[in-house]
């Protein structure tokens, strides 16, 4: 990422997304009645053809869950967030907010927090560079369903980029790691330096 | 009578934009620092008057910045600007002595209002 943007233009997006973090973590605490830490997310830039090989060992070797869902807003902006799950964490979060253990359910609750994490995520972000975004309906993957790794491929191949961020939350008694990717068309690079650019200026 | 302020935030954009916040006519000697570490460096070897303290920083984080502030009997305001808004987290700031609990991205009229209500302005 450091050859795509300036310093300064990472430190700015840094600042963009643990502002958005912050609130998605807030309403997860909300959600799960808990008190989130909140570590700074480490971001990176790559192309999306590198993702399935970097998360294919972290996901296929237990079960695992991906939910994705479409973004689109002005101007162009549009893209893809992905949220990938262990089900042994999932599973953890589950009995915290007390759903049954059958697969419905556990469909239902990964839904829930994906979109408490992608949504809210999102949204800060959104309202940080003036604007707004719809989203799609949801679409999750169990990998007691289908194959995940196969899922993330082929979703991944739609796009050129990816942001990664890597999302690591500690509740009180319970760790909970997810990974969250933003995939992006590739001219998106422009209009991400040009929205920072103009952010830098202001200040 | 010009007042030395702190600004602490690992973010550089997060450090000018509370620098733009401030209202012109604040008569302040605004110095910066990237991290908890670096605060109290600055703290134990001058007088501030008033520190604006960012909670997620490497080295040493707000909190940590906070407890020393409070254990060493430092006579500074803090005002905390935070991306961490969970309100447990808000009350645990203002239980170490924090003034104030400010949401990033920090808003320049909640800013002035808090700088009046504590006569800062």
């Amino acid at each position: 990422m450091s050859k795509v943007f300036s310093e300064e233009q990472r430190d700015c997006l840094q600042e963009l997304i643990n502002v958005a973090m912050g609130l998605a973590s807030d309403k997860l605490a909300r959600f799960l009645n808990t008190f989130v830490h909140l570590q700074v997310p480490a971001i990176e830039l790559v192309s999306s053809a590198q993702i399935p090989a970097e998360f294919e060992t972290r996901y296929s070797s237990t079960d695992s869950a991906l939910v994705s869902q479409g973004f689109l807003g002005n101007d162009g902006l549009r893209g893809e967030a992905i949220v990938l799950y262990q089900l042994e964490n999932a599973h953890r979060i589950a009995a915290l907010l007390g759903y049954e253990t059958d697969s419905i359910s556990e469909l239902e609750m990964l839904t829930d927090i994906s979109s408490i994490l992608t949504t809210t995520f999102l949204n800060g972000l959104a309202t940080q560079i003036d604007n707004s975004l719809s989203y799609s309906a949801p679409r999750v993957l169990s990998s007691r369903q289908g194959n995940v790794a196969q899922a993330l491929l082929e979703t991944a191949y739609h796009w050129e980029l990816a942001l990664k961020v890597d999302i690591s939350y500690q509740l009180i008694d319970h760790s909970f790691n997810c990974d969250m990717l933003l995939l992006i068309p590739g001219e998106a690079v422009v209009n991400i330096q040009q929205i920072l650019t103009r952010i830098l200026e202001e200040y | 009578m010009t007042l030395p302020v702190l600004i602490c935030d690992d973010s550089l954009l997060a450090r000018k934009q509370v620098r733009k916040s401030l209202p012109e006519f604040f008569d302040a000697d605004i110095l910066t620092a990237g991290n908890g570490v670096e605060a109290l460096a600055i703290l134990r070897s001058q007088e501030i008057g008033l520190v604006f303290l960012d909670l997620t920083m490497p080295e040493l984080d707000g909190i940590g910045v906070l407890e020393a502030i409070k254990q060493e009997g430092m006579d500074c305001f803090v005002i905390v600007i935070s991306a961490d808004i969970q309100p447990e987290m808000q009350k645990r700031v203002t239980e170490l002595g924090a003034l104030a609990f400010i949401h990033k991205p920090v808003n320049p009229e909640k800013l002035v209002v808090i700088l009046k209500q504590y006569g800062l302005i």
